[in-house]
């Protein structure tokens, strides 16, 4: 299980993310949702280890994280919001380097590399440079390399982002398979629909504050909504979107 | 001027020297101008040694001797700086992909971006040759006046030194314009792209090896003598300073014979670059459109190499992927790799021509130099870009992957270095020296070299604490190129001493142990200085800055520290 304590991150005395504490459950997918900007992205990175938290604790299993970092790091998994990859490599040689990284035997790291590929759909490009992958295609890379070590942690930052319909539909099947099979699945995303389908629960984060955190049930029958996105609506939108809408195409008109 | 040809021709002429492969988030206009310093200052830096023609007291034979070989000197200068000018833009120099796909969906007409690029081509052209002729234009046009000329023969001997610098250096630009054109026609886009690179590389060492080596025949008892006029043929640099003198009014047939070679070299090249450019507008444009997304790779079993445990060929293999395949570092290392070939080359040319001490057959000093050289040069260079980051936000990957000790990591970038700056000079030393000299000469110089090796590769990795290529990089911190001349000589004075101590040491079985054992105990000293310097410290991702404030650690009077 992994649970955050009172994290908050400070960026020059404005807090990022402000006291966030939250549970996320082994065996269940808990969906992680916020505006642009309110903080989700932050939050990541901090469980992943990539920056530290100004003040507050995260831990994993009841342990916290920095008392053995290169262990936890071994047990983690991570797809981040961008497609952030070293171009000038093939996609074979990503996932050979990143399983060499983790220190993965060679011949199970070259068997899980290869049904990597193949299952999504990436074997006949393998040996070409990153650099000409679409945005698809690399974010297939960052699953199976966030994948292959079979982590204990799952997070995922957007990882729908620029997947093809076919491919959407297996990550989403992949995503619970995962959590079936006893794996903590932290899932970012903007696309309401599918957190709805995947999530037990979801927490809503609003200027780096937690606003809900709670069963997607239980939030339609305490808020009397009939969907995640009239409830994220409710709670994290302070803009009114059609009259925004109707500025812009005014604006381009005038 | 259209507002939509000024718009393009500042693009494409700021993006001649692509930025990208020089240094990230850099100021164009900057750099350019920091460029143009540089040659100015080289320039200026020549100019004062016209000085000599007027305090000395020499021969008017021998001072023309002496004018002759610094004009051919000044044309062979302009010749090599415009041509790694034009290996630098090599990937600029035509309308590309990007080009293409940013322009093509706006409404600009092909001929206004044919023209920009035209224009900002020779505007660059026209810069690099100002720029490196500034003082020395002005200067030593005035050694060549004919005696007794009044205003109008000193005008015209300006105009004779202008025309044929730019003349030598539009040859030159033109020439490798029309190479690097027609090859994209002959070729398809997919075997173009591939073999742009080694083309590019090629220009360079072609360019390098012929301003070093060329022989110095620039008197009027050389140009006219029958055994150099095969070599002339092949010699554009003197083709100009005929062209030179004959624009100056000075007809001897040797001379007219050059300066029509000139005026015919330039023509095709010129010809040549002019068609190269239309069919790119007509055919490369169309194909760059054309060219799938994706291009079908080949498999790269050859990269699939060992290096110890997967850490160290995860770390290795990464390094040399990078260094292969990153333009931007593989131009810098080359720029490294190019001053240690002239030097190395400054060295060889005595072998070459003769008149060297020892024959090259025979242990001589100036193939010793030339290994030990480029090896200084590999490793320096080899670590200068392991500082300069490749896709900088993607390492996120090694610092979510950081399972190892950070000792580990550290030992990885020693053997990425070893590998990638030491191992291909080693090999090529062997390869060389093999077929020439004893074999016991060639595996003592291998041993020496490889204990230099280790000690110059603990030297420069003390202190670095990152993986190579994934931490940020804060650029200014080094007066590099204020100190660069300063280190090239102390180097080649230090290499120099290294090689003749060597040499004698290959002689004597007793003082080869000796060098060698003081090398050994040299290469343990810095590996142990550099492991202990590297305990405690994780790997690093980011470059700290200066901080703002720095305590001078002032004391009152009579107060201890601590």
């Amino acid at each position: 299980m992994l649970e955050l304590r009172g994290v908050t991150k400070l960026f020059s005395a404005i807090a990022a993310v402000d006291h966030v504490s939250f549970q996320a459950a082994a065996g269940e997918v808990t969906g992680y949702l916020g505006p642009n900007g309110s903080g989700k992205s932050t939050t990541m990175k901090m469980i992943t280890g990539l920056m530290e938290p100004t003040s507050g604790e995260i831990l994993f299993n009841g342990e916290p994280v920095q008392r053995d970092l290169i262990g936890y790091k071994r047990r983690m998994g991570y797809v981040p919001e961008e497609p952030h990859l070293y171009l000038h490599l093939t996609g074979s040689e990503y996932l050979e380097m990143v399983s060499q990284l983790r220190g993965l035997p060679a011949r199970a790291a070259a068997t899980r590399i290869h049904g990597l590929l193949l299952l999504f759909g990436l074997h006949g490009d393998r040996h070409v440079a990153i650099s000409s992958y679409s945005k698809g295609m690399r974010q297939k890379v960052l699953l199976s390399a966030a994948l292959m070590h079979n982590p204990d942690l799952v997070l995922l930052d957007e990882p729908f982002s620029g997947l093809d319909v076919a491919t959407g539909l297996v990550l989403r099947n992949l995503i619970e398979e995962l959590a079936s099979r006893g794996k903590t699945v932290l899932f970012s995303s903007h696309e309401l629909e599918t957190v709805e389908r995947v999530c037990q629960r979801v927490v809503i984060l609003h200027r780096g504050k937690i606003v809900a955190d709670d069963s997607i049930a239980n939030l339609r029958g305490l808020m009397a909504l009939p969907t995640l996105e009239h409830i994220f609506t409710q709670l994290a939108v302070e803009q009114d979107t059609a009259a925004i809408s109707r500025e812009i195409a005014d604006l381009i008109q005038s | 001027m259209t507002l939509q040809f000024r718009v393009l021709y500042r693009e494409f002429l700021f993006r001649m020297v692509d930025l990208e492969m020089l240094a990230e988030r850099a100021d164009v206009a900057r750099l350019l101008s920091q460029l143009a310093a540089l040659l100015a200052a080289l320039s200026f830096a020549i100019s004062l040694s016209v000085l000599r023609y007027a305090f000395t007291r020499a021969t008017p034979e021998a001072l023309l001797i002496s004018a002759w070989s610094d004009q051919h000197f000044l044309i062979a200068t302009t010749m090599a700086v415009v041509g790694l000018f034009a290996v630098l833009s090599w990937d600029s120099a035509f309308p590309d992909r990007r080009d293409v796909l940013v322009l093509a969906p706006l409404p600009i007409r092909a001929s206004t971006m044919f023209f920009a690029k035209i224009a900002a081509l020779a505007s660059a052209l026209a810069l690099t040759v100002v720029s490196v002729n500034s003082f020395t234009g002005l200067a030593f046009p005035l050694v060549f006046i004919p005696l007794g000329g009044g205003f109008f023969a000193g005008l015209r001997t300006l105009a004779a030194h202008w025309a044929t610098l730019f003349a030598a250096g539009a040859f030159l630009f033109c020439s490798l314009l029309a190479i690097q054109g027609i090859s994209a026609q002959l070729l398809s886009r997919r075997h173009f792209l591939r073999w742009s690179a080694f083309l590019q590389l090629a220009a360079f060492c072609i360019i390098l090896c012929v301003y070093f080596l060329q022989p110095a025949i620039a008197t009027p008892a050389g140009l006219s003598a029958e055994r150099n006029q095969a070599l002339l043929t092949w010699l554009p640099s003197y083709w100009f300073l005929g062209l030179f003198h004959a624009l100056n009014g000075d007809l001897h047939p040797v001379h007219t014979l050059l300066a029509w070679r000139a005026v015919v070299g330039l023509a095709v090249a010129a010809g040549g670059a002019s068609l190269a450019f239309l069919l790119s507008y007509f055919r490369t444009l169309r194909k760059a459109v054309e060219e799938p997304d994706i291009l079908p790779g080949r498999r790269r079993a050859s990269f699939r190499l060992p290096f110890g445990d997967s850490l160290r060929t995860a770390i290795v293999l990464f390094s040399l992927r990078t260094v292969l395949r990153s333009r931007q570092h593989r131009v810098i290392l080359a720029g490294y790799l190019g001053v240690g070939s002239a030097i190395e080359l400054a060295y060889l040319k005595s072998l070459i021509y003769g008149y060297a001490a020892d024959p090259w057959w025979r242990v001589n000093i100036p193939l010793l130099v030339a290994s030990v050289v480029m090896l200084c040069f590999s490793i320096v260079g080899v670590r200068a870009v392991f500082d300069l980051p490749i896709a900088l936000r993607a390492n996120w990957i090694f610092r979510v992957t950081a399972v190892h000790d950070a000792e580990l990591y550290f030992r990885a970038s020693w053997l990425a270095l070893f590998a990638i700056a030491c191992l291909p000079v080693l090999l090529a030393t062997a390869a060389t020296l093999a077929p020439i000299w004893p074999a016991a000469a060639v595996a003592g110089h291998l041993l020496l070299l490889g204990a230099l090796a280790s000690i110059l590769v603990d030297l420069t990795l003390f202190g670095f604490r990152k993986i190579p290529f994934t931490c940020a990089y804060l650029p200014g911190k080094a007066n590099i190129h204020v100190l660069a001349g300063a280190y090239i000589i102390v180097l080649t004075a230090i290499t120099d001493g290294l090689v003749r101590g060597e040499r004698r040491a290959l002689g004597d079985p007793v003082s080869f142990a000796k060098f060698l054992a003081v090398l050994c105990i040299a290469a343990v000293w810095a590996r142990r200085r550099t492991r202990i310097r590297a305990q405690g410290f994780d790997v690093q991702f980011d470059q700290a800055p200066p901080a703002d404030l720095m305590t001078l650690e002032l004391r009152r009077d009579g107060v201890l520290p601590g």
